[in-house]
C-alpha cells in the first residue's frame, strides 16, 4: 500500500502543511473527488494508525457478539489456534478491498464470497447461520466503521461530520463491492446510528465466541513465529498484557451492551481505556516507517528460519532475547519440582501433531472445519481461482470422509484426540495422496510438472533449499507427494509444511 | 602461562570417608573448590579451563549418588550462572548426550551455554557425561559421513570433527588426590599435556594449590617429542 507523505493520516496540522484544501477531511488534490478506495480515502488514514489495532479488536468483539457471526466463528475460525495467520490474512484482504486496483478488488471480493459461501451451519441453539447472509455481512462492516469512529472519539480527536460521512460512504462501498449490490447498510449516517443502536440493544448477545476473544484468546495466544523460541518472555508479557487488553476492550464497548451481556465494570478501566487510546494515538508522531501496519504484521509473520533479509536482521535481536530468556530461566528459583516439557523431538507425538497441525480451530476435535481451514489457508496463499480452489476443497473433503470412516470410533461425527492417537497409521490413505497430488497441481501454476523457485515460494514463503550440485532447484511431483505424506503421517518436524500448517 | 588447563576433580569420596561423612557431602564440598579454581584461573590469565565433572563410566555408580550428582550440578549451575556470566566466562558442556540426564538439567546446560555464548573472557568447558574415546568415535563417524577420501584425512582435519573443534590442546592437566590415571579424559586434546598430581583431595584444593600447579608447569621443559634446545651439555640459562 502506498501512503505518500503520510498525508492521509488523521492529523490536521500535517495536512494543512501539505496544503490540502479543507483540512484532512477530504481527499488530496491528486485524487479524483469522490474516490471511495485507494490512498485518498478515509479508510487509508486509519489503516496505518496504531489505534486501529485496538479498534479492530473491539470490532471483532462486537462482530462475535452477533449470534450468527459468533456461531460461524466458533465452528470455523482458526483464530484461537492460529491468531497471527488469521490477522495477517484479514489485513491483506482489507488492503486489497480498499486498494486502488479495481480488478484486484473484484477478485478479492469473489474470493471472499467463495470462502464465505462455504461457511454455514447451526449454532448450539439450533439456529441456522450462513456467512453469506446479507444482514450478517452488513453487521460486520458496521462494526468496522463504528469502531473506527469510536476510536477517534475515545482518543479525544473526534471526526467531524463530513469526514464521518465520507468514511461511512467508503464502508458502504466496501460492502457493495462485496455483495455486488447495494448491501444492507442504511443509506445515510443518521439511519445508521439508529440501526446500530437497535443492533446493540436487541440483537447482540453474550456469545461464546465473544467470551473466547475477550478472556481466552489472550491467555493462550501463541507467540508469533519470530518469538517462538522465547516462550518465557512471551508468556510473561502475555500474562501482564492479556487482562489489560481485555479490560480496555470491555470498557470501550457500548454501555447498553455491557449491561445486557453482564460484562464486568472494573474500576478505572474506562480511564485506562481512554488513556490507552490517547497514548497509542500519540504514536502518529513516530516515523511513518515504524508504524506501517504492513511492516508490523509482516514482522509478526516472519519465520525465524525463513530466508527473508529482515529475519536475518532480526536474528541478532532474537539472540539477545534468547539470552534474556535463558537468564530468566536460570535465575528463577526452583520452586516447582515438575519437569518442563522435554525439548522438541524431530518427530511429533500423535497428540502434538493433532494439536499443532490437525486441530486448526483449536477446539480439541478434528472436524470438517479444521480441514477446510487448511484448504482455505493454502488457497489464499496460492491465490487460487476457480476451478482449482474447488478441486482443492473437494480433495480435502474426500480426505475428511476417509478420516471420518477410519478414525471416528464412537460415531459422533468428529475425531477426538484419543481416537486419532489410537489409529495413527491409517492416516495415509488414498484420499490423502489425492490431496497431495491436487496440492501439487495447484501449486504448479505453469503446469510444467515441476515446482520451481517462484511456485515454491508462493506456497511456503521461503526459498527452495539448494541442492549441493548447485543446479537450479526443482521439486518434482513424486518428491512433493512423498514429503507431504511423510509430514502428514510421519509427523516430521522441520519440513517446509511445518510453517505452512502449524505456525500461529 | 598455560593457555588451556584441565582439572580432573578426584577425591571427593575419600574426603568424605576420612570425615566419616556420606560420599554425597564430598561432592557438596567440591562446589566451593570449583568456584575457587575458576576464579584463580581467571586471575592467573588462563584462557581455557576444563573441568572433568562426570564421565560416561560414572553412570555405574550407585543410583542414589548419580541422582544426587544430577541434582547438585543443576543447583550449582543455576546458583552461579549469573556470576559466571558477569565475569565474562563462556561456559560449554562437553558430552551431555546420555538420555539419562534429566531434561531440566539439560535445559539448564543449554540455557547457560546460550546465555554466555558471546562472552569473550575465559572459556570454561565442563566435561559432563564425557568420554574421550566416545568423542573420537563420534569424530570418526562425522568424518565418514562427510565423505572425505581416506588419504585426505590428516590430524588437523580429524580434529575439526571433534566436539568444540575450536578448543586448543590441553597444556596442563591437574589431577587431585594423587591418583595417576587418564580415565578417558579428553584423550585427543591431552596428547602433549603436562600432568601434575597434587596429593591434596579436590574438596581441599584451593587457589594457592592451583597457582602452585601453574608454577610446576612453568618449570617443566616441554619438548613435544623433540629434544631440548639445551642438549649436548650446553649450560641452562
Amino acid at each position: 500500500m502506498t501512503d505518500p507523505g503520510g498525508s492521509s493520516r488523521p492529523q490536521p496540522t500535517r495536512s494543512e502543511a501539505t496544503g490540502q484544501p479543507g483540512g484532512s477531511a477530504r481527499p488530496g488534490p491528486g485524487v479524483p473527488p469522490g474516490a471511495m478506495f485507494g490512498p485518498g480515502s478515509q479508510f487509508h488514514r486509519f489503516f496505518n494508525d496504531p489505534r486501529w489495532a485496538l479498534a479492530m479488536l473491539r470490532a471483532t468483539v462486537l462482530e462475535a457478539a452477533h449470534p450468527q457471526v459468533g456461531a460461524a466463528l466458533i465452528d470455523n475460525s482458526t483464530f484461537v489456534a492460529h491468531p497471527w495467520r488469521r490477522l495477517r490474512n484479514t489485513l491483506v484482504s482489507l488492503q486489497r478491498m480498499f486498494g486502488t486496483d479495481d480488478h484486484a478488488r473484484q477478485r478479492e471480493a469473489a474470493r471472499l464470497n467463495r470462502l464465505h459461501a462455504r461457511l454455514s451451519g447451526t449454532d448450539t441453539r439450533r439456529r441456522r447461520y450462513h456467512a453469506m447472509d446479507p444482514q450478517v455481512r452488513a453487521w460486520v462492516v458496521a462494526t468496522l466503521f463504528e469502531s473506527s469512529v469510536t476510536m477517534c472519539r475515545l482518543s479525544g480527536q473526534p471526526l467531524d461530520q463530513a469526514t464521518m460521512e465520507q468514511l461511512y460512504a467508503e464502508f458502504r462501498a466496501f460492502l457493495a463491492a462485496l455483495e455486488d449490490g447495494p448491501g444492507q447498510l442504511p443509506p445515510t449516517l443518521p439511519e445508521f446510528w439508529s440501526y446500530y443502536d437497535h443492533m446493540v440493544a436487541e440483537v447482540l448477545e453474550n456469545t461464546e465466541a465473544m467470551r473466547i476473544i475477550l478472556y481466552k484468546l489472550f491467555d493462550h495466544i501463541p507467540a508469533p513465529p519470530l518469538l517462538d523460541g522465547l516462550p518465557t518472555v512471551w508468556a510473561a508479557g502475555r500474562a501482564l498484557a492479556g487482562p489489560v487488553v481485555s479490560a480496555i476492550t470491555v470498557a470501550s464497548l457500548p454501555e447498553p451492551f455491557r449491561r445486557r451481556a453482564g460484562l464486568p465494570e472494573v474500576p478505572g478501566a474506562r480511564t485506562l481505556m481512554q488513556s490507552t487510546y490517547t497514548a497509542v494515538g500519540l504514536a502518529r508522531f513516530l516515523p511513518d516507517e515504524w508504524i506501517r501496519t504492513e511492516t508490523l504484521t509482516g514482522l509478526l509473520y516472519l519465520s525465524p528460519d525463513g530466508d527473508d533479509p529482515r529475519a536475518a536482521a532480526f536474528g541478532a535481536l532474537r539472540e539477545r532475547m534468547k539470552q534474556a530468556g535463558a537468564f530468566v530461566r536460570l535465575v528463577t528459583p526452583l520452586s516447582t519440582p515438575g519437569a518442563p516439557a522435554s525439548p522438541a523431538a524431530p518427530r511429533r507425538s500423535a497428540a502434538e501433531f493433532f494439536t499443532e497441525v490437525l486441530d486448526q480451530t483449536g477446539d480439541g476435535y478434528l472436524e470438517w472445519p479444521d480441514l477446510a481451514a487448511m484448504a482455505r489457508e493454502i488457497s489464499s496463499r496460492l491465490d487460487l481461482d476457480e476451478p482449482q480452489e474447488t478441486r482443492l476443497y473437494d480433495a480435502y473433503a474426500a480426505w475428511w470422509r476417509e478420516l471420518q470412516a477410519a478414525l471416528d470410533a464412537d460415531g459422533d461425527g468428529r475425531v477426538s484426540r484419543q481416537e486419532y492417537a489410537a489409529a495413527v497409521p491409517s492416516l495415509a490413505g488414498p484420499a490423502l495422496i489425492r490431496v497431495a497430488e491436487v496440492l501439487f497441481d495447484v501449486t504448479d501454476k505453469d503446469g510444467n510438472q515441476v515446482i520451481d523457485e517462484d511456485e515454491y515460494r508462493a506456497l511456503f514463503r521461503t526459498g527452495l533449499r539448494r541442492s549441493v550440485a548447485g543446479s537450479a532447484p526443482r521439486y518434482t511431483r513424486s518428491a512433493f507427494v512423498k514429503d507431504f505424506l511423510s509430514f502428514m503421517s510421519g509427523r516430521l518436524r522441520s519440513s517446509p509444511y511445518d510453517p505452512l500448517l502449524t505456525k500461529a | 602461562m598455560p593457555s588451556h588447563v584441565a582439572c580432573v576433580m578426584d577425591g571427593n569420596g575419600r574426603w568424605a570417608a576420612r570425615r566419616s561423612l556420606p560420599r554425597t557431602s564430598g561432592h557438596r564440598a567440591a562446589e566451593a573448590t570449583v568456584i575457587d579454581v575458576i576464579e584463580a584461573a581467571r586471575t592467573a590469565g588462563v584462557r581455557w579451563l576444563s573441568l572433568y565433572a562426570f564421565s560416561t563410566e560414572n553412570w555405574q555408580r550407585p543410583d542414589d549418588e548419580v541422582d544426587f550428582l544430577m541434582w547438585l550440578v543443576r543447583r550449582v549451575v543455576r546458583k552461579h550462572a549469573a556470576l559466571l556470566h558477569a565475569r565474562g566466562i563462556r561456559c560449554r558442556f562437553l558430552g551431555v548426550a546420555d538420555p539419562r540426564i534429566p531434561a531440566p538439567l539439560a535445559r539448564d546446560f543449554a540455557d547457560l551455554m546460550t546465555l554466555t555464548a558471546t562472552n569473550r573472557g575465559m572459556t570454561l568447558t565442563v566435561a559432563f557425561d564425557h568420554g574421550g574415546r566416545a568423542d573420537i568415535v563420534e569424530a570418526a563417524r562425522s568424518l565418514i559421513r562427510s565423505g572425505v577420501p581416506a588419504d585426505a584425512v590428516d590430524e588437523r582435519q580429524f580434529a575439526a570433527h571433534l566436539p568444540f573443534p575450536d578448543t586448543p590442546d590441553v597444556d596442563l592437566v591437574i589431577r587431585t588426590s594423587g591418583e595417576q590415571r587418564i580415565s578417558n579424559f579428553m584423550l585427543w586434546q591431552v596428547a602433549y599435556a603436562e600432568w601434575v598430581f597434587p596429593p591434596v583431595l579436590w574438596p581441599d584444593f584451593r587457589a594457592p594449590h592451583f597457582v602452585e600447579c601453574l608454577r610446576t608447569y612453568q618449570s617443566r621443559d616441554r619438548r613435544f617429542g623433540g629434544v631440548t634446545p639445551h642438549a649436548n651439555g650446553e649450560p641452562h640459562p
